[in-house]
């Protein structure tokens, strides 16, 4: 059975092109044009995941995802046109999941999508205990033991020296690692115009790790400092 | 309430101290000079014992009393001591009942001694005048007749014999005819002898008259009972009573006894005898009694046959006797009795002295305890202190110590003034000449003499304590006063224009000049009239003097007040220049810190007509007002000027951020819809095309709209920023790794010349990656192909610069702003660019505290873009 996903936005078409997308995707789409009548297909209907504009007539999108909060747990992602980090914030902090700014890329809409369903149906509880051995930073996971490195719970193809600078990353979240360090640890040779081949590298991985390799979301670049991986 | 009772205690614990302090000073004072000398502080059984046969003044008075007896006894004449006593006016001086006639025949008897004396010397010197008359020959060894020697010789004598006549002759005998000491010429021993012969009878019988009025005075006074004889007889004696056998038997009421056998004196007093010789030696500075018999002061020949006993009254009581042909009362010399009145008062002054010590030093226990009650009240009277001109302040305290001084001066009844003392001490400079021996000398005594001035002391103490008080209080206390205002009124120290100080400076001479010609002028005056107003009198000489000082006053007056409306002018001109500069760099608010007590004002522009009115009001005071004011209008123009570019810059923004999202809403649509034709398999090739046209425009149109966003928001300052300490090397480095694949795939190949060691700068590290991504990408697009970017960066003390310069494929217009927004290279505008780059770069770089520069040179375009460069 497919899985049922509700959007909603006062601009019909863009509502029509989401469904499309997602649609394409396998999903069903279930189509609501203000928050009082994405609230009515809650309460009628089994939804796994919510897309929501903020900028509706009736009630908005932020007021909406309060009155979801209050009996759903299911994961919502606010859509806007505001995209300045200040309205991300304010999303974030009542209970949205994600945020995507508008004019929006359908693939990453699209990714986006996927991994907060996967999160949500396969691994369940994201605040669920680590396992020895694992190491969980939102939706990365990272088993030491195997050196294996898990998007959305599936695992991700890694060159070796990726692998290397994954597992330093991983273990040391949120620090930042300079590039000559990244080498001299990775490569285990003096560093020596390492800015590039560590660049590269991060690069490499970032697409296949970050719905937005753009806009990176955990492979960051510490701008004049260094390289971190962000906590989630 | 509370405060009420606070102040209260406050003031009663002052008043606890004031009242403790000014006691126990008063009363040490007291003490100090009341303390009779040969009474041991510590002695206080004797001290309280108002004996007044324990005094001084009673042991000189006896043994003065036994040495008259003892020169009538031997002389047939008393010493010339025992003419004092005492009385109810002075402590010590002239009897009035013996004056008159006691007093002339001690001066006689004086006199009479002295002349035989003179007379004697008179005599020696005349005759040896005689003999070196006759038997000096003015000769000298080697011939020569020394003419001189002999006139001064001459002169000498006849002044010596001139004054011998006229002595003689004027003053001593007034039985003989002067006519008899005719003996100028004929001037012979046996003259001379007749001379002292008269002078001895003369002697003689004054000695019997002064003998006699002596005992006229003391023999009705009972409270000192005497008897004197000699080889067995008695000569003198006031009482029946006294026994004068060597029994030692006192008669009744008497409890003291003297008897002087002859040989030793022997004192009885309460029944004990006393010790009166001690180890048998007199010494002047002790206790000893001034009697003969000690083996240093033996007794004469004459005195061994003389027998004398006195005794003295337990309480003295004052005798009067009813005078017979005056028909006045006549006092008797009642020595005695005054001594012990004057004993017994100081005694009552010494008892509450020590009262009024002890309760001073109870108060002050008592003070001890309102410590900070007292300390506030310290505080409190500095803060009145600190009100007070430093000049009435000092007039004050002079007059306080001129007062006490004077107060002390005018208790002439202490019979010791300080004035005998400083004197004194001034004679002694006088004469020595060295101050400093004689402030040595004399200076203790001067120091002790104001101990003895109780109002002085007092006044002194409170002098020091309030100027130290002051002092501690009030921090830099010449500031208030006449002098500190007049030197505060002519400073230049605030001002900052040049001019203005040059103004002020200027100001000063003149009003300088102007003031010293009028006290000049005074001078002039007053040596003029002084000189040559002889004949005018000195009223009128007194009203031009007068006429000169106020006309000076008035100049002097003048004078300040001009220079201070001068002063004025300046500072008021410095205070515009001060407005001029400030508005020059650009602070039009007006809130700027106001030197002369201008009020910050607030730039409501709402209701700029009371303002106007408001600062109107407050030029007035003004020399330049007027000019004040048009300058204040200019700077309201500017003010309102600013803030309204301001406001539309604001109003821009949020119109730009409005039609952004305006914008953004169909732009989703569209890029939504382009995508899904993108994927489309069946359409023909020409659609494809255009598809492929339409999702790149849209694309660009995503990037642009961001872009002109990102770019007001820098521009007008709401742009929220992460600054952090990071090093510049890596930002171009990381920089330049992010573009690799784009640099790899342009015709132009990239130079980067950067330093290994880090330079660490202030800075976003996101922006400052948006910057160099922009000028990369610039650089990437303009450049010639085939041609090289350089990066570089570079570094001094303070500054970083990075660099980054590239050769444009086209002609540069120098005349063009590239970092205005929406300027490009060209202006076909096709290039797809969103004309942002470098305004982007610019208002980044300048967000993040770096400066931005554009140079080119020919077809060379330069970035410079430099940090200040922060500790590692």
């Amino acid at each position: 059975m497919s899985e049922c996903i509700l959007v909603v936005d006062d601009d019909r078409e863009i509502v029509r092109a989401i469904s499309i997308l997602l649609e394409g995707e396998g999903y069903e789409v279930l189509k609501a044009y203000d928050g009082i009548q994405a609230l009515d297909i809650l309460a009628s209907r089994q939804v796994r995941l919510v897309l929501i504009d903020v900028m509706m007539p009736k009630l908005d999108g932020l007021s909406a995802l309060m009155r979801i909060r209050e009996k759903q747990n299911i994961p919502v992602i606010v859509l806007s046109a505001k995209s300045e980090e200040t309205d991300k914030v304010l999303g974030l902090s009542m209970g949205a999941d994600d945020y995507v700014s508008k004019p929006y890329n359908p693939q990453e809409l699209a990714a986006r999508v996927k991994s907060q369903l996967r999160r949500y149906t396969c691994l369940g509880d994201v605040n669920a205990g680590n396992r020895i051995g694992e190491i969980r930073n939102g939706r990365l996971l990272y088993r030491t033991d195997e050196k294996v490195l898990y998007a959305d719970g599936e695992p991700i193809r890694l060159t070796a020296k990726e692998t290397g600078i994954m597992d330093l990353l991983m273990r040391n979240p949120g620090r930042i690692f300079p590039a000559e360090e990244i080498y001299r640890r990775v490569w285990e040779e003096d560093a020596f115009a390492s800015e590039n081949t560590v660049m590269v590298h991060i690069r490499r991985i970032r697409e296949k790790l970050e719905l937005n390799p753009k806009e990176p979301e955990y492979l960051k670049v510490v701008w004049g400092i260094g390289y971190k991986m962000e906590k989630h | 309430m509370d405060t009420k009772w606070k102040s209260i205690k406050r003031a009663l614990s002052f008043l606890i101290f004031f009242l403790g302090v000014s006691l126990t000073l008063w009363n040490l004072s007291g003490l100090l000079r009341r303390m009779p000398e040969r009474i041991s502080a510590w002695k206080s059984g004797e001290l309280l014992a108002n004996d007044y046969q324990q005094s001084w003044e009673f042991q000189n008075h006896i043994t003065n009393r036994l040495e008259s007896f003892l020169s009538i006894a031997v002389n047939g004449c008393p010493s010339g001591w025992d003419y004092y006593g005492w009385d109810d006016y002075y402590d010590y001086g002239w009897n009035t009942a013996t004056t008159d006639s006691m007093a002339d025949s001690a001066v006689v008897l004086q006199e009479a001694q002295a002349m035989e004396d003179t007379i004697a010397s008179y005599a020696d010197i005349l005759a040896a005048g005689e003999d070196y008359w006759e038997n000096t020959d003015f000769w000298e060894s080697n011939g020569v007749y020394d003419y001189e020697d002999y006139e001064e010789f001459l002169e000498e004598y006849e002044i010596l014999i001139e004054d011998y006549q006229r002595y003689v002759t004027g003053r001593s005998v007034t039985e003989s005819a002067p006519g008899d000491w005719s003996w100028t010429d004929d001037w012979s021993w046996e003259s001379r002898q007749e001379l002292t012969e008269k002078q001895r009878e003369l002697r003689d019988q004054q000695m019997e008259r002064m003998t006699r009025m002596y005992f006229a005075d003391i023999e009705q006074d009972r409270n000192l009972l005497y008897s004197i004889s000699s080889d067995g007889k008695l000569l003198y004696t006031n009482s029946e009573l006294l026994v004068a056998d060597g029994s030692m038997q006192a008669p009744e009421g008497y409890n003291f006894l003297l008897y002087f056998d002859g040989e030793k004196v022997r004192i009885m007093k309460d029944g004990q005898e006393l010790d009166v010789y001690g180890d048998g030696y007199y010494r002047d500075e002790g206790r000893d009694w001034y009697v003969p018999g000690y083996r240093n002061f033996p007794v004469s020949d004459d005195m061994k046959k003389v027998v004398i006993c006195m005794a003295a009254a337990k309480e003295p009581v004052l005798y009067t006797t009813g005078i017979d042909q005056s028909g006045g009362y006549r006092r008797q010399n009642n020595a005695l009795y005054w001594m012990q009145y004057y004993n017994t008062r100081s005694w009552k002054l010494l008892r509450w002295n020590l009262t009024g010590f002890a309760a001073g030093l109870a108060l002050l226990f008592f003070s001890c305890f309102c410590r900070k009650g007292r300390l506030e009240a310290i505080e409190r009277i500095a803060v009145f202190q600190g009100k007070i001109w430093v000049e009435c302040k000092l007039l004050i305290l002079a007059l306080l110590l001129a007062g006490g001084v004077s107060g002390y001066l005018g208790d002439g009844c202490y019979g010791y003034n300080v004035w005998y003392e400083f004197s004194y001490a001034y004679d002694v400079v006088c004469e020595t000449g060295g101050a400093a021996e004689a402030l040595g000398e004399y200076g203790g005594a001067i120091l002790t003499s104001l101990l003895y001035m109780p109002l002085f002391l007092v006044l002194l103490f409170w002098a020091v304590y309030l100027t130290v008080n002051d002092l501690r209080h009030n921090k830099r206390i010449w500031r208030k006063g006449l002098i500190a205002k007049v030197c505060h009124a002519y400073s230049a120290r605030e001002l900052k224009l040049p001019l203005a100080r040059r103004m002020v400076h200027r100001n000063v001479i003149l009003s300088g000049v102007i003031a010293a010609s009028g006290v000049w002028m005074l001078f002039v005056a007053v040596t003029f009239v002084h000189e040559y107003g002889g004949r005018w009198g000195s009223r009128k000489i007194g009203v031009i003097i007068l006429w000169c000082l106020l006309i000076t006053v008035c100049i002097l007056a003048v004078a300040y007040l001009m220079g201070k409306k001068n002063v004025g002018v300046a500072r008021d001109v410095d205070e515009l220049s001060d407005r001029i500069r400030e508005i020059c760099n650009g602070n039009y608010s007006g809130n700027y810190g106001c030197s002369t007590g201008l009020q910050a004002e607030g730039t409501a522009a709402g209701d700029s007509h009371a303002e106007t009115g408001d600062r109107e009001r407050r030029f007035v005071g003004h020399e330049l007002g007027d000019t004040m004011a048009q300058l204040e209008n200019i700077r309201q123009g500017m003010a309102s000027a600013v803030d309204e570019q301001m406001k539309s810059e604001r109003m821009k923004v949020e119109l730009i951020a409005n039609v952004s999202h305006d914008i953004k809403t169909p732009l989703t649509s569209i890029i939504s819809y382009v995508q899904f034709l993108k994927e489309e398999k069946d359409l023909p090739e020409h659609v494809q095309d255009y598809v492929k046209i339409l999702d790149e425009k849209s694309q660009r149109l995503k990037n642009m709209v961001q872009d002109v966003f990102a770019v007001s928001k820098a521009a007008s300052g709401e742009l929220p920023m992460n600054m952090e300490k990071l090093d510049f090397g890596k930002l171009l480095r990381q920089t330049m790794a992010d573009m690799d694949e784009e640099i790899q795939n342009s015709s132009v190949s990239f130079r980067a010349e950067l330093p290994e060691e880090p330079v660490m700068i202030m800075a976003d590290g996101q922006r400052m990656y948006r910057v160099f991504q922009n000028l990369f990408q610039n650089a990437l697009k303009y450049s010639l192909a085939g041609s090289r970017v350089y990066v570089t960066l570079k570094t001094d003390a303070t500054l970083a610069v990075a660099s980054v310069k590239n050769t444009s494929h086209m002609e540069l217009d120098e005349d063009k702003n590239f970092t205005e927004r929406f300027v490009r290279g060209d202006k076909s505008r096709t290039d797809g660019g969103s004309g942002l780059g470098l305004s982007i770069a610019q208002s980044f770089t300048e967000a993040c505290g770096g400066q931005f520069g554009i140079e080119f040179n020919a077809d060379l375009f330069i970035v410079n873009i430099s940090f200040g460069i922060v500790e590692g």
